[in-house]
């Protein structure tokens, strides 16, 4: 399902500048009380796989704007530290 | 003759154009109230069409069927257990693959179905083409594509509607991959005796994704199967490394990327559009905090210039009708009574709830159908979280400095039951224009102005503070904004109305009576002569503990009608305005204190009621009260013992 390129590490999505792209490797949680909220994330389309884009960051540590299969997502910042992603850097 | 009857379920995701579809199917004839037992809004309405009596049901705006919130599993259920005869799914056509992640869970429920291909205009403009029949075509599903803010294509939807519903027509089989296929067939494979009232094959998914609800199902009838399924999906699990639930979702948003791809041709790569430019300008760093503070503001004054119109306007009409009243009911203590408690209570209803609201509704869904909601949360997200909440709530915070009961009502806009009740305890611990009467009318003008706002600025101390007690005391999930951010529209203003209207007179079915109720109470004790006496049993608190003088007991009743009216029934009572020759500068206080958090007024607590029922409201109530005798003492104690310090 997964394409594994060497030298590609992976970081939570916050790590990600504004305008870069990741691919969703896995949405870290518990099956404690968080696990409603990964579930909500891959409901709106956040799965393993899925590309995703940093458009920006709201000021004072808020959440990041994010493009995910077409349309435009606002993540709270404790959830997209538990997002991890492969980036794609632009040369 | 009699006419033949037909259910109609209007489902899909939030910001698709649901609601423009189902005031236009309704128009007037449509009825708002909750879900059984549950706070979610249900919205009915009936039409007629074609020898046919239609009831649609407009089920809240969700983005899946699987259990994260009420709303979701009201749907879900609405869908599998009431069997609607058909149910049109309302599609953005501009997010196509999102939109069709959610068909597919439709779908898998069997029931007959269409799929309105809303905002076809939209997706054209974004350069996106849509090859309508390939797409009913794969789903066995009739797609119409619809533009619901001008009334395209919504007669051949309901003619479509009318259609699948009497053929039962059942949408195609959704396909996964081979190996879902496998484990799903062998969960199937083992029920014996099916008997629930969904879908065996729904049923097979559902169990091997883990959902708790269906799974909770299965066990009382076929225990041995969730072990099956257990066993099925540990094979997947190993295979593909990530967990069921994790799985089947990606599979099916795979599905549904791959139909999108096959159906959707992007024409021309799209360039930034005046609604992507606004949406630039409101979530900018600097310039978005500006734009929101003048978008805030505008709405407040409107809300408050276009409130305070209203009730004077109604208050100068009903208080005109009083000579009339009471030449008619002739005076003396029934007429008194009847004056005092009943119409009283109506002018109050209908001059200090009703105004607010009106112009508060309009506003709030201007908002939220522009689209502009997302972006102030988008920004107050950080700010929001100390206090255990999400973005969205910054708005009834706002709006509660005007009225709390406009305020309570836009509790509504957060996601969960918990999110809506701490956002409405917080809101109603905000001072409103009444309380304001009171800061400013009694510390402001008898202490000095710098009183009064050290007074807001504690209050907001004490809300940040009980705001994250509330979070930390009520059970449930940690809360996260995940919100989509839909693109700029101009709202549809005659929905707008629509929605405003049905909402009114939902509201004031529930609270005016209650209003009147207290009015007329109040007004009893009064003419039997009993104040005096609820003075006197007051005492202990109002003048042992908080020090105040005892006529504050009655006047903090009568502000339970209207907070400003505690000030002035005081003023009363005592027999002078000018309360420094009444009260010390520490009385002041510690009565404004009291007022500022005691209780929500009587229409505040009548609007909990009708979000949060009885028992949530009762409890809020009492904890309110409490508190702000508690608060009022100590305050009373430490500035007593300061001033004597110094």
């Amino acid at each position: 399902m997964s394409i594994e390129e060497p030298g590609k590490k992976e970081v939570p999505l916050t790590n990600l500048k504004d305008g870069e792209s990741g691919i969703v490797v896995s949405v870290k949680s518990g099956y404690g009380r968080a696990w409603g909220l990964k579930k909500r994330l891959m409901d709106m389309g956040i799965t393993p796989g899925t590309k995703i884009t940093v458009v920006k960051t709201a000021p004072f540590h808020g959440p990041l704007e994010v493009i995910v299969r077409g349309y435009r997502l606002a993540i709270g910042r404790g959830m997209a530290e538990k997002i991890f992603v492969k980036v794609e850097r632009v040369e | 003759m009699s006419e033949k009857k037909l259910v109609i379920a209007l489902a899909g995701n939030a910001n698709v154009g649901k609601s423009v579809i189902f005031n236009y199917l309704t128009g007037l004839h449509q009825h708002i109230g909750n879900w059984p037992g549950k706070t979610v809004e249900k919205a009915e309405g009936t039409l007629h069409f074609k020898g046919y009596r239609i009831d649609i049901i407009d089920l809240p705006g969700i983005y899946s069927l699987s259990t994260y919130s009420i709303e979701e599993s009201i749907s879900r259920r609405y869908i599998a257990v009431e069997k609607p005869d058909a149910v049109i799914n309302v599609v953005d056509a501009s997010i196509l693959e999102r939109n069709l992640f959610f068909t597919l869970q439709l779908m898998e429920l069997e029931t007959p179905m269409v799929i309105a291909l809303n905002q076809i205009d939209v997706a054209k403009k974004k350069g996106i083409e849509i090859d309508v029949e390939k797409l009913s075509e794969i789903l066995g599903v009739p797609v119409i594509p619809t533009v619901a803010i001008k009334g395209i294509g919504i007669f051949k939807l309901l003619d479509k509607a009318v259609e699948v519903a009497g053929k039962k027509t059942r949408p195609k089989k959704v396909e996964y991959g081979e190996d879902f296929e496998n484990a799903i067939r062998k969960i199937e494979e083992s029920f014996i005796d099916y008997d629930l009232p969904y879908p065996r094959r729904y049923v097979a998914i559902k169990i091997l994704e883990r959902d708790k609800e269906i799974e909770e199902e299965v066990i009382q009838k076929n225990p041995g199967i969730i072990s099956i399924a257990k066993e099925v999906g540990k094979k997947l699990e190993e295979k593909y490394g990530h967990s069921c639930p994790t799985l089947i979702t990606s599979e099916r948003y795979r599905i549904a990327g791959c139909i999108a791809r096959e159906v959707q041709k992007i024409i021309s790569p799209p360039r930034p559009t005046l609604a992507e430019k606004l949406h630039e300008v409101t979530t900018h760093k600097v310039l978005g905090y500006l734009v929101m503070g003048i978008i805030l503001l505008s709405m407040f004054f409107f809300v408050f210039a276009f409130g305070n119109l209203l009730s004077e306007t109604l208050s100068n009409l009903l208080y005109g009708l009083k000579p009339f009243l009471t030449f008619i009911l002739e005076t003396g203590f029934l007429g008194e009574l009847f004056w005092g408690g009943i119409v009283e209570g109506l002018i109050a209803g209908a001059t200090i709830a009703l105004p607010y609201v009106i112009p508060f509704y309009i506003a709030l869904y201007i908002l939220e159908d522009s689209g502009y909601v997302s972006r102030v949360a988008f920004l107050m997200d950080n700010a929001m979280h100390k206090m255990g909440l999400h973005g969205k709530a910054f708005i009834p915070l706002i709006l509660g400095y005007g009225c709390n009961v406009p305020a309570c009502l836009g509790c509504r806009i957060m996601e969960t039951q918990r999110e809506r009740l701490i956002a409405a305890f917080a809101t109603t611990l905000i001072p409103c224009a009444a309380r304001t009467v009171i800061i400013l009318g009694l510390v402001g003008r008898f202490i000095g102005i710098q009183w009064a706002l050290v007074l807001y600025v504690f209050n907001l101390i004490i809300i940040f503070l009980l705001g994250r007690l509330a979070f930390k005391a009520l059970p449930g999930e940690p809360t996260g904004l995940i919100m989509e951010m839909p693109d700029y529209r101009l709202p549809h203003l005659k929905t707008v109305l629509k929605q405003t209207w049905f909402r009114l007179a939902e509201f004031l079915k529930i609270a005016l009576p209650l209003i009147i109720v207290a009015t007329f109470t109040v007004k009893l004790f009064e003419e039997a002569g009993l104040l005096e006496a609820v003075n006197t049993v007051l005492s202990p608190v109002t003048v042992r503990w908080l020090g105040l003088p005892e006529a504050v007991g009655v006047s903090l009743i009568f502000g339970v009608l209207r907070k400003e009216l505690a000030l002035i029934m005081l003023a009363n009572l005592l027999g002078t305005t000018d309360f420094s020759y009444v009260l010390t500068p520490i009385q002041m206080v510690v009565f404004t204190i009291v007022s500022m958090f005691y209780i929500p007024c009587i229409a505040t607590i009548a609007t909990c009621v009708k979000e949060f029922g009885w028992k949530k409201s009762f409890f809020l109530t009492v904890f309110e009260i409490l508190f702000a005798l508690a608060l009022g003492g100590i305050v009373f104690r430490v500035l007593s013992i300061l001033v004597n310090l110094f």
